[in-house]
């Protein structure tokens, strides 16, 4: 039991809000809007309002007579005592790995060490001349190093620290041998960390957390909604990664016997709202039309600027975006798979709650993102879960059986992104479900030789039709149709492009799948509900997540990153939802007839 | 009534649901070339067609595409029905204003509530995407609608349907219109919240609803 006292607070607050405010952790993907039904809570003690509209509907009869409410729709009105019903966090899978291309490792920090000259009563000037006598070119126009000069004047040798021709520290004997960098994904799922050695030009360990911002909402809109509406709303979701990152970066540091006080660059590759709230960027222009960023460009700082665990010179870089909805995690992963370059036409896909899709018509570049809704990351699916332990991965229908594969090989409590495509794919193949996304009636199937031995399978619940596929888990008609809008919105994005592009699908040599939810999404179920035409088949290949890698390689080489910071520019950006054909293109792609 | 026109009713009817184009143009040359009264035509036939595939959208039977389909087939069977239509009987529809609120531009939503309000006997006056507040409200009071449907499908947008609200009672005309609110984040706890008068989970219902709202606020005048 988690029971927990909520005090009363004087404004009308929620009490998803309290609890939030007490940094009590509880899932809100729809963001306090009342419309997931996954924020449940059990009010214990105390006095609170009737259950609204949508609690009914969410709620069963029983967990309404239990106590069992949905938080955000809850306004107490005292001191209440709750169960908070959350499932203990689970271990949810993190991608950190991915493919690397060959570079060439030349990273833009670098050290070097000289032998000082001591002062002395004939040659009494200051620390500062004799510094620069001895290290050529140098301006001392930086307060942390004109700080650290009388402890380097201790020793024998001084190591300069320098950003390319630029010295940006000091520190006192040869430290050479410690050179270190981090190199990080911010999505708005999950965080990754890398600790890079700089020397050696290795990447030494990842660390992978849920991205702490998740509980103020799971999708970017929903944390815009939040920083607007909250007073203290951007510095609030700042402080929470920034608090995350240093964490990650302590644990990878003592894990490898490694001062953080030796990292002197961390590069950031993230969507552009992750990378405003990084900087702590107000990000509601992200939030509506004209859909403009703040900022896409490159940027360049100290670290100490926002409270980075590292070296008080370390530099800070966050890679180029495009636009609003193609951020330097999609640059990042166009750059790793040097789209650019190759004379081929090359579609690059990034699956997620928005569905960021590059296409090049060898080697020129346009892109476009499609709001798919997060159906394919098992939210807004009555029984959907994120991918973690007990939810179902796989879905196999034969003999007259439906078999799961579950995470952990546990019992199963609900059904992830890839369970759910491939749930789907599967029931369409067999003929559960038909073309227009409708789960056929117990009644048609009775007399249908192949069918007849799912009718089990088969139910209805207030004139509602699901697929049963274990014990209080199910497949609703609802849940199909959430996966249609998601699967329409991402194949009517591809066509757009390459109607745009005036190139044909069969003329596409490859298919690149990136990310985080792309990675676990099988080739057979996105053919099967017809996320990427059948044409394409042989075609598909997976990056892993090219965000980080992308990261990785700006932190290693300098090319890497003029490369990224030109791609940032070339690549077109397109906006479908004003796009005058879209509407029709986009009910065409809903259908599941191929 | 004729069998026979009671026949071409009940025909044009099922070709909508049916999503047959073809037939249904057939069906509505053979009703005007009988000279039957044309907007009966419209609203026991095609509007009736539609309404049923409305609800067959509401029952989960039919899903986005199909009620779009739907809709062209009775859009193209106006086009034969509408130029024999007498001014008289259209003078007297409701109107109603619908739009995407400011800073969203997916109007998908928006077009199907548009499409289900005409079938349910409105005149739609369509502000498109990414329209300010006052624009409902000008347009409003300028055609004399009695509804206005705000849409919206980004979180980030929905607090435009307030405003609109608030904009009403500042030029005191709240009370002579029904305010509908519907979209991907709305919830009826919203509507409530922000004193809409009705919010619907699917278009076919959201018209509906603004029907007997309007006739409610009709009564009460």
């Amino acid at each position: 039991m988690n029971h927990y006292l909520c005090v009363y607070e004087e404004n009308e607050k929620s009490l998803l809000e309290l609890l939030q405010e007490d940094e009590v952790k509880l899932e809100s993907p729809c963001g306090g809007n009342g419309t997931c039904g996954k924020c449940k809570v059990k009010i214990i003690e105390g006095i609170v309002n009737k259950p609204l509209v949508e609690e009914i509907n969410h709620l069963s009869k029983e967990e309404l007579d239990s106590g069992i409410r949905l938080a955000c729709l809850v306004y107490p009105k005292g001191d209440i005592t709750v169960d908070v019903l959350y499932k203990k966090e689970r271990n949810q899978r993190v991608l950190a790995e991915g493919y690397i291309p060959e570079f060439e490792v030349n990273p833009v920090i670098s050290k070097r060490v000289y032998t000082l000259k001591k002062p002395t009563l004939e040659n009494n000037v200051s620390y500062e001349t004799l510094f620069s006598r001895t290290v050529k070119n140098l301006k001392i126009n930086n307060l942390e190093i004109l700080k650290q000069l009388h402890k380097v004047f201790e020793e024998e040798k001084v190591t300069v620290i320098y950003d390319q021709d630029e010295i940006i520290g000091i520190e006192p004997e040869d430290t050479t041998e410690s050179l270190y960098g981090i190199a990080v994904d911010i999505g708005t799922t999950t965080i990754v960390v890398s600790l890079v050695d700089l020397k050696k030009g290795v990447e030494i360990q990842s660390e992978t957390a849920i991205n702490p911002q998740t509980k103020y909402g799971l999708d970017v809109l929903s944390r815009i909604d939040f920083v607007r509406k909250k007073e203290n709303g951007v510095d609030l979701l700042h402080k929470a990664m920034i608090d995350c990152l240093n964490t990650l970066i302590e644990k990878l540091c003592n894990k490898n016997h490694v001062s953080s006080k030796k990292i002197y660059e961390m590069t950031i590759a993230a969507n552009s709202t992750m990378m405003h709230l990084f900087l702590g960027i107000d990000t509601a222009s992200i939030g509506k039309s004209p859909y403009v960023p703040v900022f896409a460009s490159e940027q360049n700082f100290s670290a100490s600027l926002l409270g980075i665990n590292s070296s008080p010179f370390a530099k800070i870089y966050c890679l180029s975006g495009v636009s609003s909805y193609i951020g330097a995690d999609i640059v990042a992963g166009v750059g790793v798979c040097d789209l650019d370059k190759r004379h081929k036409n090359i579609l690059f896909i990034d699956i997620g709650t928005n569905g960021e899709i590059v296409l090049s018509k060898k080697g020129e570049l346009s892109s476009c993102s499609c709001a798919a809704g997060p159906a394919l990351e098992g939210m807004n699916i009555s029984c959907g879960m994120r991918a973690a332990q007990g939810a179902i991965e796989g879905v196999e229908i034969k003999n007259d059986n439906i078999h799961l594969k579950v995470i952990e090989d546990t019992s199963a409590i609900g059904i992830c992104g890839s369970g759910i495509l491939e749930a789907i794919s599967e029931m369409l193949r067999v003929g559960l479900v038909n073309k227009a996304g409708r789960i056929k009636s117990k009644e048609s199937i009775i007399d249908d030789e192949n069918l007849k031995g799912y009718k089990n399978y088969l139910t209805e619940v207030d004139g509602k039709r699901r697929v049963l596929l274990g014990e209080n888990i199910w497949v609703t008609q609802g849940d199909i149709r959430q996966v249609q809008l998601a699967k329409g919105a991402i194949l009517s994005g591809f066509y757009s492009l390459l109607n745009f592009m005036n190139i044909d699908m069969k003329d596409l040599d490859e298919v690149i799948i990136a990310g985080q939810f792309g990675k676990h999404l099988k080739v057979d179920s996105l053919i099967g509900v017809g996320i990427i035409p059948d044409v394409l088949k042989e075609k598909v290949r997976y990056i892993g997540n090219s965000s980080k890698t992308g990261a990785l390689m700006c932190l290693l080489s300098h090319e890497s990153r003029k490369k990224m910071e030109k791609l940032s520019k070339q690549i077109h950006y397109f906006e479908l939802s004003t796009d005058e054909n879209y509407e029709k293109l986009f009910t065409k792609c809903l259908s599941f007839k191929k | 009534m004729t069998i026979l026109q009671k026949e071409l009713l009940h025909e044009l009817s099922n070709s909508v649901v049916e999503m047959d184009d073809e037939r249904t143009t057939e069906l509505a040359e053979q009703y005007v070339e009988n000279k039957f009264d044309v907007y009966e035509g419209i609203a026991n036939g095609l509007a009736h067609g539609m309404d049923r595939a409305g609800k067959l959208y509401e029952e989960e039977e039919y899903y986005i595409p199909e009620l779009l389909m739907c809709s062209d087939v009775m859009y193209a069977g106006l086009d034969v029905l509408k130029p024999h239509l007498d001014y008289a009987s259209t003078a007297n529809k409701h109107k109603a204003v619908v739009g995407v609120v400011e800073g969203d531009t997916h109007d998908i939503g928006k077009n199907l509530f548009k499409i289900m309000l005409e079938t349910t006997g409105f005149e739609v006056i369509d502000l498109g995407r990414d329209v300010p507040p006052i624009d409902f409200v000008n347009k409003a009071k300028e055609v004399g609608a009695s509804v206005i449907g705000l849409s919206t499908l980004m979180t980030t947008t929905m607090d435009n349907m307030a405003v609109v609200i608030e904009l009403l009672k500042k030029e005191n005309i709240r009370d002579d219109v029904v305010v509908l609110v519907g979209g991907g984040p709305i919830s009826q706890s919203y509507a409530d919240k922000i004193g809409a008068d009705g919010y619907a989970p699917e278009a076919s219902a959201a018209a509906r609803l603004a029907k007997e709202l309007v006739k409610e606020l009709k009564k009460s005048a």
